[in-house]
């Protein structure tokens, strides 16, 4: 007879880990008292109140969303400008293959500013400049500046070190090999980087009204503090179309460049 | 050899001006726009930096004694992120798995599913916090679901793509031997994708653990809510003692995480 | 010598030069060298023998350690500096990747040659004197690519993007041209039309012209002077037509094998 293998021990690190997810999940569930009873009832508490956002009140819409969209998209904007002019020769620093020594303070830098969300820098540049979407777009900014520089970095160092070299062999300046080598092969890259987190920003943009620091996010919440439905359904509605047409319109952008 | 003397040197192709023109033209004219539009003045930021530096005074040293007041709300706000991840990773499978194009139930349901994907996407977590906060009552259930449809959206985005990216060999292989659509999916699509899945519900993670902390801003629960009290406030050292406290709890999930992932790729 | 292109050619002296690397490896070996004005030289020896050491030593790409190399008559500063620069700007290099971006336009690549001798905000702001562009163009009509100027140099072949690599040396107006490996990654035919070219210029503008070759048969074919290298040492110098399959041996610690030949099945001699 021949010895048939017994099948291998399942209970593997993978099985450990599914478990200790599930008793962590259900202790969070008990601890926040989401009871089965409040589960229950959820799906109707939803549906109800999601009957009161129709019909959208779109003269609302027109009139003072807008507008508020329009200052969140300026937010957003100047926010990247920003974060995109300071970024690009910290990515340049950041870059290991050309900076091995200075690339660490660089990098530190982009790791601080990472860790900060948006609206927690916002909270510092309320006071200093005062309520209002500059306030918001400095916070943008820089916050920005994170994750760019980290990105551009990684494009810096993924490129081809030959002609740096050349321009060094042929008596140009470490300025000028950067201008000339450097700079055209990342600048594509970099550039659809910047559009990308200017999609980014718009998202983070629209809710940094929260902390008043302008844009759509205090218009949502005031109408639903004042349980003004309607109207906030036309801030979603508005919202959702907007931020939709500009991802679309940004994403061929950054496939056009890179294919160039 | 080519003699160098007959040589045409050709005419430097003329840039297309319409296009550089414009594009110049709309990149100046919004930022200035925009710069107009939200009242931006390097001025006013030099001349508030005296009342940048008191602000930093009153927010250092960060207010140490208000340390253990902290540790109920920061407990919330971890449950809520691991409630909205567990969740949310679970629904993102089928709404992925619908989304790809190689895997979908059809034209119809794929068109439905993948708009469905993206107008999640373009809503920010903190705009959900605030209608779940509105809809269940403000607390940490409102911030549950609230990252719950914010993990679909990051999940659902990345995990689709990867499906589309599947060895469709093995799949065939158990539609030919019988298999239900289900079955396919199950163990020729999923098993496939295991390691990428579970990466992208990682970073879901560390992104939820970010907003969580930000949710209370909007009364979703958290360790947000007593930031929000403490600014209104203006207890800046307390301010400080929060977020430093989000820093730390967000950079050590980040580094973990990244530990994980790694093992996995 | 044609006196039109204005340089004055260049002779290069080592003396006793050596070269360390950082890791203890020694490049060259006390090398005592007279390089004459004008002169083609070609610099054989199997890989890691120190060719590529010799010519980049000569631009201060690579440091000497001891010892001095002279470039007319004035000691290749070893620290990078304004003088560094000047005197890079008098050398052209060509290698065998070419070194272009392939991004840019063929003529942008060739205007890297005149980034020494315009004045550096111009050069930032990419505003050419319509002088520089003409010596590019002259450049590019010397090694007959002027019709590719304003293509973009990755669309190019790889021979057509070494004669980029040759304009854009060129341009520089050099009194020295070091090619290192310039046919290493080129097939035979186009090898020879790139050999072509070089001796050509060398002919015509009397330019000091150094080139690294792997192969013997493409050295004997071209050089006027061939210099053989192992481990870091001269140990041939001598004209094409004297070397014995003795050479051979010392330069190569072994007999000529079919590797060594890179124009094998061509007829040629």
């Amino acid at each position: 007879m021949t010895a048939r293998p017994m099948p291998p021990n399942r209970v593997g690190w993978g099985t450990w880990l599914t478990f200790i997810i599930a008793a962590l999940f259900i202790a969070s569930l008990i601890a926040i008292e989401f009871t089965p009873a409040r589960m229950l009832q959820l799906p109707a508490q939803l549906a109800r109140v999601l009957g009161f956002f129709y019909p959208a009140d779109m003269a609302y819409g027109w009139n003072m969303v807008l507008p508020a969209i329009v200052e969140s998209i300026q937010i957003a904007w100047v926010g990247t400008i920003v974060a995109a002019i300071l970024s690009l020769p910290l990515a340049l620093l950041g870059a290991r293959n050309l900076y091995p020594r200075i690339s660490r303070i660089a990098h530190l830098i982009s790791a601080t500013a990472r860790a900060f969300p948006e609206i927690l820098l916002a909270i510092y540049f309320v006071p200093i400049v005062g309520l209002g979407p500059f306030a918001g777009a400095m916070a943008i900014g820089i916050s920005s500046i994170g994750m760019l520089t980290k990105l551009g970095a990684e494009v810096v160092e993924s490129i081809d070190l030959g002609p740096v070299e050349a321009v060094q062999a042929s008596g140009g300046s470490r300025l000028l090999a950067l201008r000339y080598a450097v700079v055209p092969q990342v600048l594509p890259e970099i550039v659809a980087h910047w559009l990308f987190r200017f999609e980014l920003n718009i998202r983070a943009s629209a809710v940094l009204g929260v902390v008043g620091a302008g844009g759509v996010g205090g218009v949502l919440l005031n109408t639903l503090r004042y349980r003004h439905f309607e109207k906030a359904a036309a801030v979603l509605l508005l919202t959702i179309l907007i931020v939709l047409i500009i991802d679309m319109i940004s994403g061929e952008i950054r496939r056009r460049i890179i294919r160039s | 050899m080519a003699e160098a003397a007959v040589s045409v040197r050709p005419e430097k192709p003329p840039r297309n001006w319409w296009l550089w023109g414009t594009a110049l033209a709309f990149l100046v004219l919004m930022t200035w726009w925009s710069a107009r539009g939200i009242g931006f003045s390097i001025n006013e930021l030099v001349c508030n930096i005296g009342g940048g530096r008191r602000l930093l005074q009153e927010s250092w040293p960060p207010d140490f004694s208000f340390l253990p007041r902290l540790f109920a709300p920061f407990l919330e706000t971890v449950q809520i992120a691991i409630i909205g991840t567990v969740v949310g990773a679970i629904l993102a499978i089928p709404i992925s798995v619908l989304a790809a194009r190689n895997l979908t139930l059809g034209m119809f349901v794929w068109f439905v599913d993948r708009n469905f994907m993206n107008i999640l996407r373009t809503l920010p977590d903190l705009f959900w916090a605030m209608l779940f906060a509105t809809a269940v009552g403000f607390g940490p259930i409102a911030g549950a679901l609230a990252l719950t449809v914010f993990t679909i959206a990051v999940v659902s985005k990345l995990y689709s793509e990867s499906l589309e990216a599947i060895d469709m060999g093995l799949t065939e292989a158990i539609r030919a031997a019988g298999g239900s659509w289900w079955q396919m999916v199950q163990y020729g699509a999923l098993p496939q994708s295991l390691s990428q899945y579970v990466s992208y519900v990682l970073y879901g993670f560390e992104l939820n653990i970010r907003a969580s902390m930000i949710l209370g801003l909007v009364g979703a629960g958290g360790i947000g809510m007593i930031l929000e009290t403490q600014r209104s406030n203006f207890e800046y050292e307390r301010v400080t003692m929060i977020i430093l406290v989000v820093l730390v709890a967000v950079l050590v999930i980040e580094q973990v995480s990244a530990v994980i992932r790694r093992r996995l790729t | 010598m044609n006196p039109s292109a204005g340089n004055s050619a260049t002779g290069i002296r080592f003396r006793k030069a050596r070269v360390v690397y950082p890791n203890g490896t020694v490049g060259m070996k006390d090398l005592d060298l007279e390089i004459k004005p004008g002169e083609f030289v070609v610099i054989v020896g199997s890989s890691g023998a120190g060719k590529s050491t010799l010519l980049r030593a000569i631009n201060g790409l690579n440091p000497i350690s001891d010892g001095t190399i002279e470039v007319g008559g004035r000691s290749v500063p070893q620290k990078e500096s304004a003088e560094l620069r000047r005197l890079r700007a008098r050398i052209g290099m060509i290698f065998q990747d070419f070194r272009l971006v392939k991004r840019l336009t063929v003529m942008s690549n060739v205007l890297v040659g005149r980034l020494a001798h315009v004045p550096g905000w111009r050069a930032m702001l990419n505003l050419w004197p319509a002088h520089d562009k003409e010596i590019a163009f002259r450049a590019l009509e010397r090694v007959g690519i002027a019709d590719k100027a304003w293509i973009k140099a990755g669309q190019l072949s790889g021979g057509q993007q070494q004669r980029v690599g040759i304009a854009r040396a060129l341009a520089q107006e050099p009194s020295i041209i070091l090619a290192d490996e310039p046919v290493a990654s080129l097939d035979p035919v186009t090898s020879r039309q790139v050999m072509d070219d070089l001796v050509r210029i060398n002919r015509e503008l009397g330019i000091t012209t150094l080139v690294n070759l792997h192969f013997l048969d493409l050295a004997q074919e071209y050089g006027q002077r061939i210099v053989g290298l192992r481990n870091g040492e001269l140990v041939y110098d001598g004209t094409p037509d004297t070397v014995t399959e003795a050479d051979f041996q010392r330069i190569y610690g072994r007999a000529v094998t079919e590797d060594d030949l890179k124009l094998s099945g061509e007829s040629h001699g």
